[in-house]
């Protein structure tokens, strides 16, 4: 998995909190236009392996690097601009923003100041933006402030945000928390067309959504990568058995 | 969104068309005078909504860019009065009484007006340019943005004070010449300054709602919103909020400028604590995240107090009805009166069959938002 061809390599990265290490020597490769699962008990460093990746953590050693980027001396932004965007565990949008408005921030060709102080129109936009809010269910909301959505409709604007930015790689922090089963299944689907035209790490506990996407799973454990390989590999693997342990198998996490 | 933002141009068109219409009303030279002074006023708050309201930097030294911008103004003035007591060359008489023989460089090039003009938006916003890129790129937020920009306002205005040979000192810069721009004199007693205000703040009014409209002033409120989460999109959040800040600071400088025009004279205290706290009274009182709601917050509040602290009655009350105002306000009316005429205009939407129902649920939720908040 450590070829050299891989998008994304991350290599012997390691991260402590106040003496705690939270990611200890990570090794993780991803192919371009893979959609691969991040697995793991709780604390197992997934959501800070993310982190890292869209720099809201920097690493303490190693390198990540995007292509033949290195991503850990730049800043969130330029990761940004680099190719990488991030959907938070928490769904992250601008509340007192309209959704047609949150689109639009999420969309950009250009990120300099004074360039967009003197953009206005948006007649070319908004086409592809209502499009995209058709896509994920929220087109009948546009003018309304993202306050108002509901939890799962707050989810699927920011996926719909990730789209709109339409970054390279994508980063998903747990996207099906608090949608219904049926939600879970149009996910599923979505992030199956997303897949090859855009590369996918999706942290998530739901098995049942995993085993609907997932071709490569990942599993960590206490900051390291513990095994990696299909559903059934990874559902048979002795070790990753001892480290559900406790908390009901891998099948309930 | 578009019927929205066509009637807002309306209302903003119609404030400014009254605003210049008034000389027509109004006959006496020492009220227009006192009006053109609360236009300036206004333009000021106005800054401040645009850096407070749209961008969340609350700049408490918003006085130090008007203080800046009026002394600019005033060292032009002052170079061209016909002193009375002068030394070498044209020594403003200050200078002369605190024994100072040759012109200081700082003052050299303000026997330009072309030059006086640039400065006095330039070095506003070059300062807050430098203050803005030490803090954000920092990223000092909230609380701290206040602090920082009030001690720059106390620094500067220690630094006007102190250096008496070259400021003025306490006294300020006093009996100027009047401004005289394309073969127009500006008396400040006359229309023509009346008019260079009104002109200026319609000017500024329109310009900042383009820039509020425009895809940066878009990213503004979202930074305003979650700051964070922005830098995840690729936007330099850290230049972003600079950009606001020189902007505000820019408007702050002309307001500045005109300021010393109409008051005939600058004053340290125009770069004081309590001008700068003042402004976000107004700011608050008409709706900070509303332009002209700021502008019109700080014409009202700044008239009142003009007209409450001449009453016999209010001689010594003033201060403490103002200070009712502002925490009523605060407390019923947390988008000022910018809110409180929005809530109005739903109202009647709703109360009215509209053919366009869909429009007017937008606005009527929009403003049920702080209600629910509260």
């Amino acid at each position: 998995m450590r070829a050299a061809s891989n998008h994304l390599q991350l290599s012997d990265i390691s991260v402590s909190f106040s003496g705690f290490r939270a990611v200890d020597g990570l090794n993780l490769g991803v192919a371009r236009g893979e959609l691969r699962c991040l697995i793991g008990p709780n604390g197992a460093g997934k959501t800070t392996c993310l982190d890292l990746i869209c720099g809201k953590t920097k690493p303490s050693a190693g390198s990540i690097r995007l292509d033949t980027r290195e991503l850990t001396t730049l800043e969130e932004h330029q990761i940004a601009r680099a190719g990488v965007g991030r959907k938070f565990q928490v769904p992250s949008v601008f509340r007192e923003l309209t959704v047609r408005e949150n689109l639009e921030v999420a969309h950009c060709k250009s990120v300099g100041v004074f360039a967009n102080a003197l953009r206005f129109g948006r007649s070319t936009e908004t086409d592809g933006l209502e499009k995209l809010a058709e896509l994920v269910g929220i087109e009948d909301r546009l003018g309304q402030p993202a306050a108002y959505l509901s939890h799962g409709e707050t989810q699927w604007l920011e996926i719909a945000l990730l789209i709109a930015q339409n970054s390279e790689l994508i980063l998903m922090d747990e996207p099906t928390a608090g949608m219904t089963a049926q939600e879970t299944r149009k996910t599923a689907e979505l992030f199956l067309r997303l897949k090859g035209r855009h590369t996918l790490i999706v942290v998530e506990h739901d098995m049942g959504f995993i085993r609907e996407i997932g071709d490569v799973i990942s599993v960590m454990h206490q900051g390291r990568m513990l095994a990696e390989g299909t559903v059934h590999e990874i559902e048979a693997d002795p070790e990753v058995q001892r480290a559900y342990l406790g908390s009901g198998g891998i099948s309930h996490a | 969104m578009t019927k929205r933002g066509n009637i807002q141009i309306a209302v903003y068109a119609f404030v400014c068309l009254v605003i210049l219409l008034l000389p027509f009303v109004l006959g006496n030279d020492y009220l227009l005078n006192r009006i053109a002074r609360y236009l300036v006023l206004g333009l000021l708050a106005m800054s401040l909504s645009l850096c407070w309201g749209y961008a969340g930097i609350l700049n408490l030294g918003q006085a130090l860019s008007f203080g800046i911008g009026s002394y600019c103004m005033a060292m032009t003035l002052k170079l061209r009065t016909v002193p009375v007591q002068t030394g070498a060359g044209g020594l403003p008489d200050f200078m002369v009484w605190n024994n100072v023989e040759t012109l200081p460089w700082l003052w050299v090039p303000f026997h330009s007006t072309t030059f006086a003009l640039l400065a006095g938006i330039g070095v506003p916003v070059l300062l807050a340019a430098l203050l803005g890129w030490f803090m954000f790129k920092g990223r000092v937020t909230g609380v701290y943005v206040a602090i920082i920009t009030l001690a720059a306002l106390v620094v500067g205005n220690l630094l006007v004070i102190d250096a008496q040979a070259y400021t003025g000192g306490f006294n300020g810069l006093t009996d100027l010449a009047q401004l005289e721009l394309f073969g127009i004199t500006f008396d400040a007693y006359g229309r023509s300054t009346y008019y260079l205000c009104a002109i200026c703040l319609t000017f500024s009014l329109f310009a900042a709602l383009a820039l509020t409209r425009s895809k940066t002033g878009l990213i503004l409120q979202a930074v305003r919103d979650q700051e964070n989460r922005v830098r995840y999109f690729g936007y330099d959040v850290a230049h972003y909020k600079s950009f606001a800040l020189c902007v505000s600071a820019g408007f702050a400088g002309l307001a500045g400028m005109l300021y010393t025009v109409v008051m005939e004279f600058a004053s340290p205290t125009f770069m004081g604590v309590p001008l700068s706290l003042s402004v976000v009274v107004w700011c608050a009182v008409g709706g900070r995240s509303s332009l002209l709601g700021a502008t019109l917050g700080a014409i009202i509040v700044a008239g009142m107090q003009n007209v409450l602290s001449e009453q016999r009655a209010f001689l010594e009350t003033w201060t403490l009805i103002m200070g009712a105002i502002f925490v009523l306000v605060v407390l019923f009316l947390p988008k000022g009166l910018a809110g409180l005429s929005e809530a109005i205009a739903g109202r009647l939407d709703r109360s009215r069959p509209s053919a366009l129902v869909s429009d007017a649920v937008t606005v009527e939720k929009n403003i049920a938002l702080p209600e629910v908040r509260r």
